[in-house]
């Protein structure tokens, strides 16, 4: 009876997502009911049997992300108790990711204590995008795909962007030179580095470029972008100093707060993010955005990690 | 009080005050918010090196966000070396598990209804219907809601994929509440009135269950007129132990009102039976948790039948979720007396009925004995506190 085959469930946080990795693997989603009492508590119901199955839940850090997290340990811890072979985590975008040292007397590492809260309620395995600190890794002690959007990002350069040879990619601080740096290597292009003085989180104060981007096309890489108020900064800083557009490619959209307003109204061209978060209604209201769609990188991580195949080639491939 | 520091999350503030100044010592000063990413934030102001800290937050509200806030709290202390760190949650969340789905009468669900898992639902949290869901087995729960509105979707599902009747899995989630509060480093747990007794035993850490008993009886003494001739009513056999303790320690009568199914030919419909005398007489029903407050108005409809003089109803965990105000308000209970486990402030602008009693006392004095290493059991059953 057993066959030990790859159930997926979707957390309630990104089923367009789920839908479309499923589709890609070729198998229905399995089937869950997620519900909140009146009382605000989550409840999960697991629909069929996943005895001895390989269970991949997929849930995202975005949105109400304490629900969705809650969410997500209640479902792991479900299908943990009752008898899952195997219970990976697929978190595109890991949340509290940026809260991952103690830069402040007596702050929190809250993307430990998330670590650990993962594994408490009994993943064997996690999968995840571009983490904003790849020593979270490390938090964990079970084992972590960390996958890479930059295949991805690469080829939407080469096919979205026409004037890429004559672009300088930009990496808009310094954490994220080697990110940027990397992807400048692939394309054989220039690189600028953008330093910003911060007084407060969230807000940037001054803006310092390093390279030279006149009469190029720039190409501002990173990992995040939130309230996008660093990008707008970017954008403006690039423009001042003579490029001809500017184009954002980030991997996590959270796009909060004022984000698509400050869009809207920056310099960019346009801003490309990948799937890992929900944001169809903000493309609505918001024509710069472009969407990269990262669910063929995570069904072939879901493939082969179910074949036991090495994940290593999607570090640098981008699967169709 | 040396050595202690006191924090309160956002869930309760004004008890984690009322604690505080019981104690004489101020709050600690600590940060609480929220990045536009809706990220918890939490900062620390002062120093817990070395200290006995105590987070005062309470299971209400926002639930989940409240939950996290409280790990982050507990993680952030213990990182920043502190002593101890305890964990006071009043009204623990998620102490109740369902065991079974019910439908709406109540009536235990076998298996899966063959369609009722057409994909994914999801009740997004701004959006909840009227229909209040609790987790017990009340007349309503998130199933029969589910599964009516699958139902109504249309039966043309030719799926056969559920005709092999697998009984579905709900998650209980103790354990895993459990578990994370002592992953996040919590190295002792202070609560009143668990749902489970056995919840405790979910934990690997002290685990401090208060009783608002004592409380409840001195609220009755004093606050209602003739009590010894009044009756103590358990609105369901599960709550039965409770309130004859109470009975007996007041040596008051003690009536039960539980659910019957004897019918054959009606399995499904159930009758409410009351055993006990209550004609003429004044009625107080004991429960620990008020959700939805379907359990108490259900239970006081049958005693204003069986001819009640008067009906209060003394609970312990007053969440009034969904409309639960509206149905106490259009009830027959005379008065719904409930502890500040949860904040009242909101529930009390819009209920004339509703009656509060303080807990920060036996809380301020479950700390103070906690942090000087004295015995909590005085605390269980001291009938004249403060």
């Amino acid at each position: 009876m057993s066959s030990n085959s790859i159930k997926i469930f979707a957390g309630s946080s990104h089923v367009e997502l789920t839908k479309l990795v499923a589709k890609q693997i070729g198998i229905d989603l399995s089937k869950v009911v997620v519900l909140k009492y009146s009382n605000q508590e989550t409840s999960v119901t697991i629909g069929e049997s996943v005895r001895d199955e390989d269970v991949f839940i997929i849930q995202s850090g975005c949105g109400e992300i304490n629900d969705n997290l809650m969410e997500l340990l209640i479902m792991i811890n479900a299908c943990k108790t009752a008898s899952a072979r195997r219970i990976t985590a697929v978190i595109p975008c890991f949340p509290y990711a940026r809260q991952d040292k103690k830069d402040k007397s007596r702050a929190p590492i809250s993307a430990k204590l998330v670590a650990n809260m993962i594994t408490v309620a009994g993943a064997n395995h996690v999968i995840t995008i571009d983490l904003h600190a790849s020593q979270i890794q490390g938090f964990f002690n079970v084992p972590v795909d960390n996958l890479f959007c930059e295949p991805s990002m690469l080829k939407y350069i080469k096919t979205h962007v026409p004037e890429w040879k004559n672009g300088v990619i930009v990496s808009p601080d310094a954490g994220g030179a080697k990110r940027a740096t990397s992807i400048a290597d692939h394309l054989n292009l220039d690189f600028a580095l953008i330093h910003k003085e911060r007084k407060k989180a969230n807000e940037v104060s001054r803006m310092v470029l390093v390279g030279d981007v006149n009469r190029k096309v720039a190409i501002v890489v990173d990992d995040m972008a939130d309230t996008c108020g660093t990008l707008a900064l970017a954008a403006k800083t690039l423009k001042e100093r003579g490029a001809t557009k500017v184009y954002a490619i980030v991997a996590h959209g959270i796009l909060s707060g004022k984000a698509i307003d400050v869009i809207n109204g920056s310099d960019l061209e346009k801003l490309v993010v990948t799937n890992s978060i929900p944001h169809e209604d903000k493309k609505a209201i918001c024509s710069k955005l472009d969407t990269i769609d990262i669910s063929p990188t995570l069904a072939e991580a879901i493939r082969r990690t179910h074949n036991g195949e090495s994940v290593s080639f999607l570090f640098s491939h981008a699967p169709e | 009080m040396r050595n202690i520091v006191i924090f309160g999350g956002s869930s309760h503030p004004a008890l984690a005050e009322q604690i505080a100044s019981r104690l004489n010592v101020n709050l600690g000063c600590a940060k609480l918010s929220k990045f536009s990413n809706k990220e918890t934030n939490v900062e620390i102001h002062e120093s817990v090196r070395e200290k006995d800290v105590y987070i005062i937050q309470s299971g209400c509200g926002h639930v989940n966000d409240n939950l996290m806030e409280l790990l982050i709290m507990i993680s952030a202390c213990k990182i920043a070396s502190a002593a101890r760190v305890t964990a006071v949650i009043p009204c623990f969340p998620y102490a109740r598990q369902p065991d079974a789905p019910y439908k709406k009468n109540g009536a235990p669900l076998s298996r899966i209804p063959r369609n009722a898992f057409i994909g994914y639902t999801f009740d997004t949290p701004g959006c909840l219907d009227s229909t209040p869901t609790t987790p017990s087995n009340e007349v309503k729960d998130p199933f029969g809601a589910a599964f009516a509105r699958f139902e109504e979707q249309g039966s043309d599902m030719s799926s056969s994929r559920m005709s092999t009747g697998y009984k579905h899995w709900i998650a209980r989630s103790g354990t895993l509440i459990a578990n994370i509060i002592t992953c996040a480093g919590a190295d002792h747990i202070m609560t009143m009135d668990l749902h489970d007794p056995q919840f405790q035993g979910f934990f690997d850490i002290p685990v401090d269950n208060l009783y608002g008993q004592p409380l409840m009886i001195k609220y009755i003494k004093e606050n209602i007129p003739n009590y010894q001739r009044a009756v103590i009513v358990s609105p369901d056999a599960g709550g039965a132990k409770r309130a004859t303790a109470i009975a007996d320690k007041l040596r008051m009568d003690f009536a039960l009102i539980h659910k019957e199914r004897r019918s054959q030919n009606q399995p499904n419909k159930t009758d409410m039976m009351l055993v006990g005398e209550v004609k003429d007489k004044i009625c107080i029903l004991i429960d620990d948790i008020a959700d939805t407050s379907c359990t108490i108005t259900r239970a006081a409809k049958i005693l204003g039948e069986n001819g009640a003089k008067k009906i209060y109803a003394i609970i312990t965990h007053g969440i009034m979720s969904g409309d639960a105000i509206q149905r106490i308000a259009a009830s027959v209970i005379d008065q719904v007396i409930v502890s500040d486990s949860v904040p009242q402030d909101e529930h009390l602008l819009h209920c004339t009925k509703l009656k509060v009693f303080d807990v920060a006392p036996i809380f301020a004095e479950a700390i103070r004995r906690i942090h000087n290493g004295e015995s909590v059991s005085a605390l269980f059953d001291i009938m004249d506190l403060i």
